[in-house]
């Protein structure tokens, strides 16, 4: 009885949490399945139809995989860009939360301020920016400053050049999201390395420790956990990340094929392509290359937390508390 | 026990799950609004289907005299206690193009006149709603179908309506129009054609453009200076005749460009190959659509043509290898307007255009500015797009905006469910009456568009009836010149209300894009082709192969593109 009404109040208490999750992620990711399974076209309603081969949109996409010289970039490019990109936003995060935690504080407040300017200016004003900087011709930022310095005589088509792709293009978009993401695992690092007792880092200081073997013996082990979640988070936002790269894309400045990723392919699949022509949306085709990035998504998280030692962080900590 | 409850617990995760999961799914194949089985080609819901659209009662039917069809459809309204009728017109488009909606309220403004002198106590009122953008997309209307929000009359583009036919959001005109045969002939046959889905007739042109090849006046000369050849000497004529074709402007470009009087032969879009250098398919003798099967078409020789004459420019530096990706404001129009140019393949808004927007860098003051009417008069010499080879025609291409009846059409007044064909042949009535030739030149005149029909094309040249437009001593509503007043002002003058007559003569040439919803799959395909080859990354043969390469690697798209024809090898360009 007794444990039967422990039960009733845990459910009682964890139900509405249950339903907010059951409504805002299980049913959208239930529509999103069966949405795969069906031919639904330009969001008509009357295409919601389960098609007689249900799996016909995964095999599309693998056909797809397979023999269409362009998809391919899609899946190396959103390889090399979440990676890539992952890399620079932890490292890069980590390494500005320290430089700014050892700066005296008026200079580490302005610093932080300024690394969070690209995340506070609105995705469109911060893509045409860039878009103006990478433009290939006279008019582009870096063209202009390069032909001032002699450097270059001519103006490079920075993003779309077929000599400098992909390299170039991946460039400009890891470049590009980079400014914007690396400014979150600052923020995240920062507080963490704040609310290590300072008593500690004196006690090191004290002992003699340079300022390499503060950071690497006392700073990054007190921060683990905040490195760990900072991986995952970033992983999964940018396998799912578009909207900067969509603008990118768009505009022109960057090679259609060498900077799309997965998601952009998603959301340009189910809401158009855009630009000049005429485009149908094919939303069923979309949800399946949804559903597969979902996957892979939950998959790599999963990877993400057993390389980083999720397992061996949550074990109850030996001896007394 | 532990483990119990964590059993327990899990076990209440997993029925949320599958309960939520099994909702959504039977929410979705229950509630939707389809129970047929078809794929491709769902019918309307029954209160909408094909057959029940046409099928008036005795007392309604269409004899295709206008007064007579407005006045016995107001009587049968009135008598079932209706005295006044609401519907909302929408469409989206420059703010000089706000006739797409007004000229339905004009429409009512006119039929209410009609009913008023035959002393019918019915009254039409209209709700514009306009906004700034491209075309209404079918998917925004057929949403907002799909939960009875939508407007009664849409002005759209063409291309929009497969969509919205397949999916019985609008009506099947057909019948109807068939009693307006007068009308429905003087519309352009091209634009007959675009409002013509699988045989049916789903809505009346609004208003079209045509995409000309804009000639530099002051290029042409200089290389008259150098050279001694007067290429703009009855040049109209001579592509309208093929005696011009693409061959021959190649040599053009290439004096244009040795003798340095332009940077460049010619400049083009970017981005997509849809519409402007789709135009090259048709005047290579190609095609996009087989009507016998509806499928697309890849016609090999046709886009093979057209990839090597691109190509061809691109290896002798007669167009930028990058054009694909040029940008409009900072290059693309500001080359064109300032000569560095002979050839723009472009559009007859361009006119105006460069009229309003600040591309042109004047050299006295070093600012930039737009171009005044006498300037780009002064500056630009237009033609038809010239044929490819000799003995092929010159083309030109439009993408007419067209006006549709919601199936719905009504929906928001009374007894809906007992009128709503009276309410759907009235909405019918306003679309008819807003093609009215004077309706139709004044949206183009102060839109820049080209008139749809003969008669309103005609009225371009009616000097007296012009004249009255620019004092806005027409007979047209209050609320219709209230709209237009400021418009009417900056835009009506003499030089472009004459480019638009000339212009509106290329119709007669105008071809359409198919309206096949893979078209704009297809089309992509093509700008990346076009990209590749103007790069120097494919040759004209690999691109094709690339193309069909694409083609095959979607078995949807597979299914929906018949490749015809193969590469010509004796074929030689210029």
């Amino acid at each position: 009885m007794k444990m039967a009404g422990r039960n009733a109040a845990l459910l009682f208490f964890l139900a509405p949490a249950f339903i907010l999750i059951a409504l805002f992620y299980l049913v959208p990711l239930a529509i999103t399945v069966y949405v795969s399974f069906t031919d639904m076209q330009n969001w008509s309603l009357y295409t919601l139809r389960l098609l007689p081969n249900p799996l016909f949109n995964y095999a599309r996409l693998f056909h797809m995989m397979l023999y269409d010289p362009d998809f391919v970039k899609v899946v190396y490019t959103t390889i090399v860009f979440t990676l890539v990109t992952l890399a620079f936003n932890v490292l890069g995060g980590l390494g500005l939360a320290i430089a700014v935690y050892l700066m005296e504080e008026r200079l580490s407040g302005f610093f932080r301020g300024l690394w969070l300017l690209p995340r506070m200016t609105p995705v469109a004003v911060y893509a045409l920016l860039w878009y103006y900087f990478f433009l290939g011709s006279r008019d582009g930022t870096l063209n202009a400053i390069l032909m001032a310095l002699g450097v270059i005589d001519k103006p490079v088509q920075w993003g779309t050049d077929p000599r400098l792709l992909p390299w170039s293009a991946w460039a400009i978009i890891i470049y590009v999201n980079v400014l914007v993401g690396v400014s979150f695992g600052m923020l995240i690092f920062y507080s963490a390395l704040r609310s290590i007792p300072w008593e500690q880092v004196i006690a090191a200081r004290v002992d003699g420790a340079s300022t390499l073997q503060l950071v690497r013996h006392i700073l990054i082990p007190s921060i683990r956990w905040h490195i760990m979640f900072v991986t995952v988070w970033q992983l999964l936002s940018l396998l799912t990340t578009y909207a900067h790269i969509f603008l990118l894309v768009e505009w022109g400045v960057v090679d259609r094929w060498w900077s799309s990723t997965w998601a952009l392919y998603v959301f340009t699949t189910a809401f158009g392509l855009g630009g000049g022509g005429p485009s149908s949306t094919y939303q069923g085709l979309a949800a399946a290359a949804a559903v597969i990035l979902a996957l892979v998504g939950a998959g790599l998280g999963l990877l993400a937390l057993r390389l980083l030692g999720f397992r061996r962080m949550i074990v109850p900590p030996k001896g007394e508390l | 026990m532990r483990a119990a409850s964590r059993g327990a617990i899990t076990a209440i995760i997993i029925a949320v799950i599958v309960v939520a999961a099994a909702a959504a799914i039977i929410a979705f194949r229950g509630g939707g609004p389809s129970a047929t089985t078809t794929t491709t080609a769902p019918p309307a819901p029954p209160a909408t289907s094909p057959a029940a659209k046409t099928t008036a009662p005795p007392t309604l039917r269409l004899t295709g005299n206008l007064e007579e069809d407005v006045v016995n459809i107001g009587r049968f309204l009135a008598s079932h206690g209706v005295h006044v009728v609401k519907y909302t017109a929408f469409s989206k488009g420059d703010p000089n193009s706000v006739m797409r909606v007004y000229a339905i309220v004009e429409a009512a403004y006119r039929l209410n006149k009609i009913l008023e002198k035959h002393g019918v106590d019915l009254r039409i009122e209209v709700r514009p709603v306009f906004q700034r953008g491209g075309s209404p997309k079918a998917e925004d209307i057929l949403l907002a179908y799909q939960q009875g929000t939508n407007p009664d009359i849409v002005a759209l583009s063409y291309v929009e309506i497969p969509v919205l036919a397949e999916n019985g959001a609008i009506l099947d005109l057909t019948n109807w129009v068939s009693k307006y045969s007068s009308l429905w002939q003087d519309f352009y046959k091209a634009l007959r054609d675009a409002v013509t889905y699988k045989g049916r007739v789903w809505g009346l042109p609004q208003d079209t453009e045509a995409r000309p090849l804009y000639w530099r006046v002051d290029v042409a000369q200089c290389i008259k200076e150098k050279t001694g050849k007067d290429i703009l000497a009855g040049l109209a004529e001579k592509i309208e005749k093929g005696i011009v074709t693409w061959h021959e402007i190649y040599e053009y470009m290439k004096l244009a460009k040795e003798t340095g009087c332009a940077e460049w032969g010619i400049i083009h879009r970017k981005g997509s190959a849809h519409p402007d250098l789709i135009q090259f398919i048709y005047a290579y003798g190609g095609r996009l659509e087989d009507p016998k099967t509806g499928k697309l078409v890849l016609d090999v020789p046709a886009v093979y043509k057209w990839l090597y004459t691109e190509w061809k420019w691109a290896r002798d530096g007669l167009i930028p290898e990058n054009m694909m990706h040029w940008d409009w404001a900072k290059q693309i129009h500001p080359t064109v307007v300032e000569g560095k140019t002979l050839i723009f393949i472009g559009g007859t808004w361009h006119w105006t255009e460069w009229q309003t927007k600040p591309y042109y860098t004047d050299p006295k003051t070093g600012e930039k500015r737009p171009l005044t009417a006498e300037e780009v008069k002064k500056y630009f010499y237009f033609t038809l797009f010239a044929a490819g080879d000799h003995g092929d025609k010159p083309v030109t291409l439009s993408q007419p905006f067209v006006w549709v009846v919601a199936s719905n059409a009504g929906h928001d007044n009374p007894k809906y469910d007992e009128l709503k064909e009276a309410y759907r042949m009235l909405a019918f009535l306003l679309v008819v009456k807003a093609s009215d030739p004077d309706i139709n030149a004044i949206h183009s005149i102060i839109s820049a568009h080209l008139p749809v029909r003969h008669a309103a094309a005609k009225l371009l040249n009616d000097k007296a009836w012009l004249e009255k437009l620019k004092n806005l001593q027409l007979d047209l509503s209050p609320e219709v010149k209230k709209a237009i007043a400021d418009i009417v002002k900056k835009t009506v003058n003499d030089i472009n209300v004459e480019f638009l007559a000339k212009a509106s003569k290329m119709l007669e040439w105008t071809h359409l894009t198919p309206k096949n919803p893979y078209y704009g799959q297809l089309a992509a395909i093509f700008a990346d082709a076009v990209d590749k080859v103007l790069r120097g990354e494919l040759t004209p043969k690999q691109a094709i192969n690339y193309i069909i390469q694409k083609i095959k690697s979607d078995p949807r798209l597979a299914e929906n593109v018949e490749i015809v024809g193969s590469i010509p090898e004796n074929w030689k360009y210029p």
